[in-house]
Parts: structure tokens; C-alpha cells; sequence
């Protein structure tokens, strides 16, 4: 049954699925315009699999073999280093410190890159189509997957939450490879960023309360207080946006800084 | 030997992997969950000051980190 929490767990893995997924499509894309299809998808599937893969059998045994309170540890801690580290880019980036994440470049990039290799063989076995392609989906999935397990399990020894976790995760690989498949060429307008930081903000909340609960905390109000952390920890996020671009523009104009 | 040599490049592959996702450019990041983490177990029957501490110590991270950053950056 659909609870608040399970919705805001499916959007929170369909955000961070999505972000992941249009960043794998670029690496598809190029490596199967310069090196054909054929060993692109068979990357690109063999990759999705092998994810697959982990999940079950991580999850399973997770399920299985660990304690509520160390799972709730392990997932608060995982949850709030990703978080953190969603949210650190998203700030840099939106206050103009790091250039924003730009897929029409990277795949300029990656295009250029993959048509300096030698032997493509259009139509036919490529084995480095199919390293490229299983590469990207691996690594790019690799963080869908710790946050479709740590979400998808930090009601202890239930499947329910793992189940619209995966559910999650899935339909908004499937949007995008769609989408993709439809445009053909990378998905630069999806705003990548707003979304990152949308779920760093989440992540880290939700990865502070389960660590407290773990370690024997007692958060006032139960689960409500998580709505209260995500709200302090998005009016930081966004007074350090403000602060940080003032002081970006103010050192673009030359005026000394700490 | 060479059985040997394959399995280390693999187990340090597999380890340089996990510290990369885990740890990246931001050491600071996973040292001061860690902290945290520690605050947590020491101050869990205080009353609310454990929940005091894991607020203000996850956002003097966050902060912590983006000064550093933008000083790198910069």
C-alpha cells in the first residue's frame, strides 16, 4: 500500500535514477554513433543485469543477515555521505564555482574520444563499444543501486519498500531510455542539478535520522522530524547558494575575498 | 605468480573502486559521517542534546566542505 514515505522514497529513486540514467544514455549515445549498435546495447544490457544482480543478491542477504539497528547504521551513514556529497556539487554549481554538468559537452567529448580508436567494426562484434557502453551503465547505475538498496531497506527485514525502490528506479530508466531513444542525442535540458540537489537534501535527511535511530537516538515526533531536518537542511542549502554566489560574482569583479 | 598478481590488481582495482564511490575528492565528507556517526553512539542517552549534536555537526560539515571547495575552485 502507498504510504507518504513510499511516495516520497519512489520519487526520491526516480530523481536519482533519472539523473544517473540521462548520464548513461550520453555515454550510449556516443558509443554506439561512433561504434555501432550492436555491442552497445549488449553492454548496456549485460550492465543492467549484473545491477540487477546486486541488488537481489546485496538486498537478500542484507535482509537476511543483519541487524535492524546496524542495517539502519550502515544505510544512515551511506545515505548521508552520498547526500553530502549531492549537495556540496549542487551548491558549487548552482553558485557558479563548478561549471554546471553540461551533457551536450561530454558527449561532444566522448564522441571525439571513441572515434580516435581504431577497428570500428559497424554492424559487428566491437569489443570497445561493449566496454564503453557496460562501463557507463555499471559505474553511472552503481549509485542508483546503493540508494535503491539502502532506501529499499531501511524498514529492516520487509521487501515491501525494496519492492517500489526497484519499481522506482525501473520507470524512470524506462522514461529515459524512451525519451532517448526517441530524440537520439543526449538530454541536456533535464535539469540535472535542481534534481541532485533536490535529492541530496532528502538523502542527507533521511541518512541523519536513520544513523540517529541506529545508534539509539530518540528523534522527538518519531519519523515527522525527518520533514523538519530536510527543512533545516534545505534553508542551508540555499542560504549557502545565495552566500556563495554573491561571493563568486563579487570575485568575478575583481573585489578582494577572504 | 601470476595467479597472484592477477587476484592483487583485482582486489586493488575493486578496493581503489569502493574508496572513489565512497571517499572522491571529499575525504572530509566520509571522515566526518564517521564523527558524527561517534557523537551519536556517545551522547544517545543524553536527551535531546544528541539531536542537537548530529544537527549542528552535519551542517558545520556541509559548510566546512563548500569553503573548502570554493577556495579550490577558485
Amino acid at each position: 500500500m502507498f504510504t507518504g514515505s513510499t511516495v516520497l522514497l519512489m520519487v526520491t529513486v526516480m530523481a536519482a535514477s533519472a539523473v544517473e540514467a540521462v548520464e548513461a544514455l550520453t555515454i550510449i549515445l556516443a558509443s554506439g554513433i561512433t561504434h555501432g549498435w550492436r555491442s552497445t546495447w549488449e553492454g548496456a544490457i549485460v550492465a543492467f543485469f549484473a545491477l540487477a544482480a546486486v541488488v537481489g543478491v546485496l538486498g537478500t542477504t542484507i535482509i537476511h543477515h543483519v541487524d535492524i539497528d546496524v542495517l539502519r547504521v550502515i544505510v544512515g551513514t551511506l545515505l548521508l555521505i552520498f547526500g553530502m556529497q549531492w549537495i556540496t556539487k549542487a551548491i558549487l554549481r548552482s553558485s557558479g564555482f563548478k561549471a554546471p554538468h553540461d551533457e551536450a559537452k561530454i558527449y561532444e567529448k566522448e564522441v571525439e574520444e571513441l572515434k580516435k580508436e581504431k577497428h570500428i567494426r559497424h554492424g559487428k562484434r566491437d569489443s570497445i563499444a561493449f566496454v564503453v557502453s557496460f562501463k557507463g551503465v555499471f559505474l553511472e547505475g552503481m549509485e542508483v543501486v546503493m540508494i535503491v538498496i539502502t532506501f529499499g531497506l531501511s524498514n529492516g527485514n520487509d521487501y515491501s519498500q525494496l519492492k517500489y525502490a526497484v519499481l522506482g528506479a525501473v520507470i524512470a530508466i524506462a522514461v529515459i531510455a524512451v525519451i532517448g531513444a526517441a530524440v537520439a542525442k543526449p538530454l541536456s535540458k533535464v535539469p540535472e542539478n535542481t534534481l541532485k540537489l533536490g535529492v541530496g537534501i532528502i538523502l542527507v535527511s533521511f541518512g541523519m535520522f536513520w544513523m540517529g535511530e541506529g545508534a539509539g537516538v530518540k528523534w522527538p515526533m518519531s519519523d515527522v522530524f525527518i520533514l523538519i531536518l530536510a527543512a533545516i537542511i534545505a534553508a542551508t542549502t540555499f542560504g549557502l547558494i545565495g552566500y556563495f554566489k554573491r561571493l563568486h560574482n563579487r570575485m568575478q569583479h575583481g573585489v578582494h575575498v577572504l | 605468480m601470476k595467479i597472484l598478481k592477477v587476484v592483487w590488481k583485482f582486489i586493488k582495482s575493486f578496493m581503489l573502486f569502493w574508496q572513489d564511490f565512497l571517499v572522491g575528492d571529499s575525504p572530509e565528507l566520509a571522515l566526518g559521517v564517521l564523527i558524527i556517526l561517534g557523537v551519536a553512539y556517545l551522547l544517545h542517552n543524553s536527551g535531546i542534546l544528541d539531536v542537537i549534536a548530529i544537527i549542528v555537526l552535519a551542517l558545520v560539515l556541509m559548510i566546512a566542505t563548500v569553503w573548502r571547495k570554493t577556495r579550490h575552485h577558485s
